[in-house]
């Protein structure tokens, strides 16, 4: 990087921490420290809300899935829009009329202490692996590429936002979530003008498109049906967005602590509301633009020779293997293929413009492409074989690399600054939700319940950098662990179906009181746990089976049992 | 939903029912225009 990024890199990252500490004025009392003393305006909770949602890993990720298998994957948050509605509906007003800190407060009221405790330790188990995740995935991504230490990458990923978060907490949160889409935004804008900038001259957006749409990048919609019917293994298609994205939508919004305490900061219910249905509205466009991107770094990578593998560090290792001569081999066939694929895009555009021999020129580029990801493929697969570890997932390294090897002297430090930015933005909202959780369900029930407002707000100053250590240290164990990424996506499938069930019940199954579902909760708990243990069921179902699984054990015992304890609408009485 | 409860923007929710399942429609034609019309 040069002095000019390090400069930009660091004023973004010092003004969102003196911004932070700026806004940290927090009342010294719970109210003030996890929700803001419920006085955010609709459009701040909205910011917030993306700026949970969107990690580092959205925008290091969606380009480089639009750039290898196309612009599909903006359908999974087609059902986002209706279950914002849902939750408008149902959750929203619940959690505003009894004045909740946390959602897991309302299962106390609606079942008993025991099940708000389970579901809330649940909730945290799962959200502080995965913040520690949050922390690495980036890290080892910038690491990567720009040869940074990846044990100070985290620290520097994890450690700066504690600052602002303990010291301010929901209200530092907030705001400084509201500078960062700012500065994301700009980042990601003035990267997708400079890809199309970059192009040869005489090549301009609409070409860029029209090679996009011919090799198959711009398949925003599929229907996830081939010649042999509805293939169930198609991940991204028009029915899995709709249905199962409405599905995710519902449990992250309606039950993750760390979306709901960012609603709960709206300073009346219809804030709450206005935010989250603007949600639903803008997230889809969002994610439009940012698949976009990567479709036009595909462009950009057909006129220029684009890297045999993104992750350098991966070509490295294997060069130090047995494997060295077979990588070598697939490497010179790549570049040969690369210099063919340069001149053959090129002619396409001629003889699109010519309106002559399109189709010949056409077949001529896809087939290069094949062969080019056919190789890539090979080489991935001959990493597996070799064993050497580390990031074998090249997708994540494709967007950088480009912003790396092309952008200008600036930009550069911006678009790094965009990824510590995203990366803040979510982790200070989980942090922010770990201690209000830890604070209101665990300790003020268990450890200390009579303490002054004030004792409450240090404790909770000290829960929010205990949660931030955690974090860390999760991250640099992560470091050793190549698989563990995917490994706290299977945790928080084990657990989002039985919590989302719990949910379900609360809101819907009134009849249904504490005993039944809680001992309904354990049941699939420990199903879950152990049908992920014996089978080869995919981690993606075990979020269906625990939710409709706790639903249907909890109406059954509730039936055997027939005994009534509990609040059926969980509302004062 | 609470008995009095309303809507934000609309007097019902009905109306926001409509706007997004109209939204859906909306989006989803145009990326099939889109998709259609540079492949």
């Amino acid at each position: 990087m040069s002095t000019a990024d390090w400069i930009v890199l660091a004023v973004s990252l010092c003004a969102i921490i003196a911004y932070g500490l700026y806004k940290s004025s927090a009342t010294k009392n719970l109210d003030g420290y996890f929700l803001s003393n419920r006085t955010m305006p609709w459009y701040l909770v909205l910011l917030s809300i993306m700026g949970t949602q969107a990690s580092a890993v959205t925008f290091l990720s969606a380009p480089g899935q639009a750039y290898t298998d196309g612009m599909r994957f903006v359908q999974y948050y087609f059902g986002l829009p209706l279950a914002m509605i849902i939750l408008c509906i149902s959750f929203v007003p619940i959690f505003h009329r009894l004045k909740v800190y946390t959602a897991y407060e309302f299962l106390e009221s609606r079942f008993d202490l025991k099940t708000r405790t389970l579901t809330s330790l649940l909730f945290l188990l799962q959200r502080g692996v995965s913040t520690g995740i949050s922390i690495y995935a980036p890290a080892i991504i910038l690491s990567s590429l720009l040869g940074w230490n990846i044990y100070l990458t985290n620290a520097f990923m994890g450690g700066l936002l504690i600052i602002y978060t303990v010291s301010g907490g929901a209200k530092a949160v907030a705001y400084t979530q509201q500078l960062q889409m700012i500065i994301i935004f700009s980042g990601m804008l003035m990267a997708g003008y400079m890809v199309v900038h970059l192009l040869p001259p005489g090549v301009g957006f609409v070409d860029a498109l029209r090679v996009g749409g011919k090799m198959g990048k711009l398949n925003v919609i599929t229907t996830g049906v081939s010649g042999n019917g509805f293939n169930w293994n198609d991940r991204y298609n028009i029915w899995s967005g709709l249905i199962g994205g409405f599905f995710l939508a519902l449990s992250y919004f309606g039950t993750d602590q760390s979306q709901v305490g960012r609603y709960l900061t709206a300073k009346s219910l219809s804030e709450s509301r206005i935010g989250l249905l603007m949600n639903g509205l803008v997230k889809v466009p969002m994610q439009f633009f940012i698949l976009l991107i990567g479709v036009l770094v595909f462009t950009f990578y057909q006129f220029h020779p684009a890297p045999f593998f993104f992750n350098q560090v991966q070509v490295n290792k294997m060069a130090n293997t047995p494997y060295r001569d077979s990588m070598q081999l697939m490497q010179l066939k790549y570049d040969l293929l690369t210099k063919k694929k340069s001149v053959a895009v090129a002619k396409w555009v001629s003889a699109t413009r010519a309106q002559q021999g399109e189709e010949k020129a056409e077949a001529n580029l896809k087939l290069l492409n094949r062969q080019t990801e056919e190789i890539r493929s090979d080489f991935t697969r001959l990493i597996s074989k070799s064993k050497v570890g580390g990031d074998s997932n090249d997708t994540n390294y494709i967007f950088l690399r480009f912003v790396i090897d092309y952008l200008p002297k600036g930009l550069v430090g911006l678009l790094i600054a965009v990824i510590f930015l995203a990366a803040w933005g979510s982790i200070a909202a989980s942090l922010n939700s770990l201690a209000s959780s830890t604070v209101v369900d665990i300790h003020l029930k268990f450890v200390r319940r009579d303490a002054s407002p004030e004792a409450d707000y240090s404790i909770s100053k000290w829960y929010t950098f205990a949660w931030g250590v955690f974090s860390i240290v999760i991250a640099m164990f992560a470091t050793n662990m190549g698989s563990l990424i995917e490994a706290v996506n299977v945790l928080g499938s084990l657990f989002y179906g039985v919590i989302l069930g719990v949910f379900l019940v609360a809101f819907y199954v009134k009849q249904v009181k504490g005993n039944a579902v809680f001992i309904s909760a354990v049941m699939v708990e420990a199903a879950i746990v152990l049908l992920f243990w014996k089978s080869a069921i995919g981690f993606l179902w075990l979020n269906a089976i625990g939710a409709l699984g706790v639903v249907a054990v909890a109406m059954l015992l509730q039936l055997l049992t027939g005994k009534k304890n509990g609040n059926p609408d969980g509302l004062p009485q | 939903m609470p008995p009095g409860d309303k809507p934000p923007i609309f007097s019902s929710w009905n109306t926001w029912y409509i706007l997004v399942l109209l939204f859906l429609v909306v989006l989803i034609t145009g990326f099939c225009l889109f998709t259609n019309y540079f492949s």
